[in-house]
């Protein structure tokens, strides 16, 4: 089976620093890959390089089979056109740490949005897949609320709706629930598990463990740009093999 | 003293041609303006340098050595000599490209200000620069750019007032003419009104737009 994302000896560089060494990675279709680890230790630039907010220094980036990154030391060994690019990430839903909401647009419209500008499709259309997917967060009844009038949850579940829209394969979530007050975080984890349970498959940059433990079919641990240990959640939260990973899951758990 | 009520039909015809410039130099320097702002964003070199240039020309250089530059010195540059470039046609030109250097500052400055998550967010769902341009950034510029925009509007209305020395019969060039006939200074009073109507019904339109653009806040 193909793997739905492919990371091959990647390296990024922020000037001088070095953020990103040597990744390697495999997501297969359904996985829920939860990536843990301490800040600053290149989770959110994993993520980021996969579509295209930031670009690898080298390396290669498969999606789905197929190549959208190859690059030697910051030089492209393929050209990418930003029609390709945007191709891609219309396949790979984002979720923010801070939302990111349209802050002009109601929820709906946010939802609208990118299907009517980027996929061409008619208003009618848009609203209709807009709403199905303001319910599923469970938000229908706020569909007319600019987010300003939302609670930290509900813009979040907005986003998710807003990145479902597109119908992406696969959703990268980046710290989802880090900027929520705690009695928020579980109406958002909530609606990540229902997708994880409909076969979504996801990379999620976490510090919730309760979430990996329970949804995670994967979890790697990451630290200092550095993949150090990866495995079944089980594994990994009860017998960790990595002293770095031992000593993360002390403070965090 | 002299009858005022005279006077009323010039004043008001100077009026008209006063605002006519300002609405031309506000709507062809926000056009512009929106294009040399969008050039002083863009990543090419050229494109950015260019629109520097731009700004930096009409910036450092006074208004009213602008308007003698297009009404006298700009019709030489054809040959033969440009012949019936009017007052009105140079004071066009001159206004127009002289704010949108300004309107492009307060436009690039808005548009700068918007958070980069907001660009983040956009990309990542799949729309291209320009779509995300038109459709996310630009419009949340509109609140922030409206007090700058309502500022530069209200000074361009009163340097309009600068014309009167390239014999375009504005509102000043009127009232000065009515002042040397009559041998009475008092005629700028009224023109002071007037111009004080204009600049009220100006600020209130734009505190009307501030607050329309103000809803999703």
């Amino acid at each position: 089976m193909m793997p739905m994302v492919q990371v091959e000896n990647v390296y990024k560089s922020f000037g001088a620093l070095l953020v990103l060494k040597n990744i390697n990675l495999e997501v297969m279709k359904g996985d829920v890959v939860c990536i843990i680890g301490p800040s600053g230790s290149g989770k959110s630039t994993l993520l980021r390089c996969l579509n295209h907010l930031e670009r690898i220094t080298s390396g290669r980036v498969f999606i789905e089979g197929e190549i959208i990154d190859e690059r030697e030391a910051g030089k492209d060994q393929l050209k990418i056109s930003q029609k390709k690019t945007s191709e891609i990430c219309t396949e790979l839903g984002m979720v923010f740490q801070r939302f990111n909401l349209f802050p002009h647009m109601t929820a709906l419209q946010n939802v609208m949005e990118a299907p009517m500008t980027v996929r061409k499709l008619k208003k009618l259309e848009a609203q209709e897949i807009a709403l199905g997917l303001l319910k599923k967060v469970g938000l229908e009844d706020k569909k007319d609320e600019f987010p300003s009038r939302l609670s930290g949850g509900q813009q979040q579940r907005v986003a998710i709706a807003r990145a479902l829209a597109m119908q992406p394969k696969i959703m990268l979530f980046d710290e989802p629930t880090s900027a929520l007050d705690p009695e928020l975080v579980g109406e958002v984890l909530e609606v990540m598990k229902d997708l994880a349970r409909e076969g979504m498959t996801m990379l999620v940059v976490t510090h919730e463990m309760g979430f990996a433990k329970e949804v995670g079919s994967r979890v790697i641990f990451m630290d200092n740009g550095e993949i150090k240990e990866e495995g079944k959640p089980e594994d990994i939260f009860s017998n960790p093999r990595n002293e770095r990973t031992r000593a993360f899951l002390q403070k965090v758990l | 003293m002299f009858d005022l009520i005279q006077f009323i039909p010039r004043l008001l015809k100077g009026t008209v041609i006063t605002v006519e410039l300002t609405l031309v130099a506000i709507v062809f320097g926000l056009l512009l303006g929106l294009l040399i702002a969008l050039g002083r964003l863009s990543e090419n070199a050229v494109i950015n340098k260019f629109c520097w240039i731009y700004i930096w020309f009409f910036r450092g250089t006074p208004l009213l050595m602008q308007l003698f530059f297009f009404y006298y010195a700009f019709p030489l540059f054809f040959n033969p000599p440009l012949k019936g470039l009017t007052a009105t046609v140079a004071a066009f030109i001159a206004f127009s490209l002289n704010s949108a250097a300004y309107l492009a500052e307060i436009i690039r400055a808005a548009i700068q200000s918007i958070d980069k998550g907001q660009m983040e967010a956009a990309k990542a769902l799949g729309m291209n620069y320009g779509q995300a341009m038109r459709k996310i950034i630009v419009p949340q510029s509109y609140r922030r750019l409206i007090p700058p925009i309502g500022n530069e509007f209200i000074m361009l209305l009163k340097d309009t007032s600068l014309v009167s020395v390239i014999a375009m019969t504005d509102l000043m060039r009127v009232t000065h003419e009515i002042e040397s006939q009559q041998a009475s200074a008092l005629i700028y009073l009224p023109a002071a009104v007037i111009y004080l109507i204009l600049t009220t019904v100006f600020t209130v339109v734009f505190e009307k737009l501030e607050k329309k653009y103000s809803i999703y806040e």
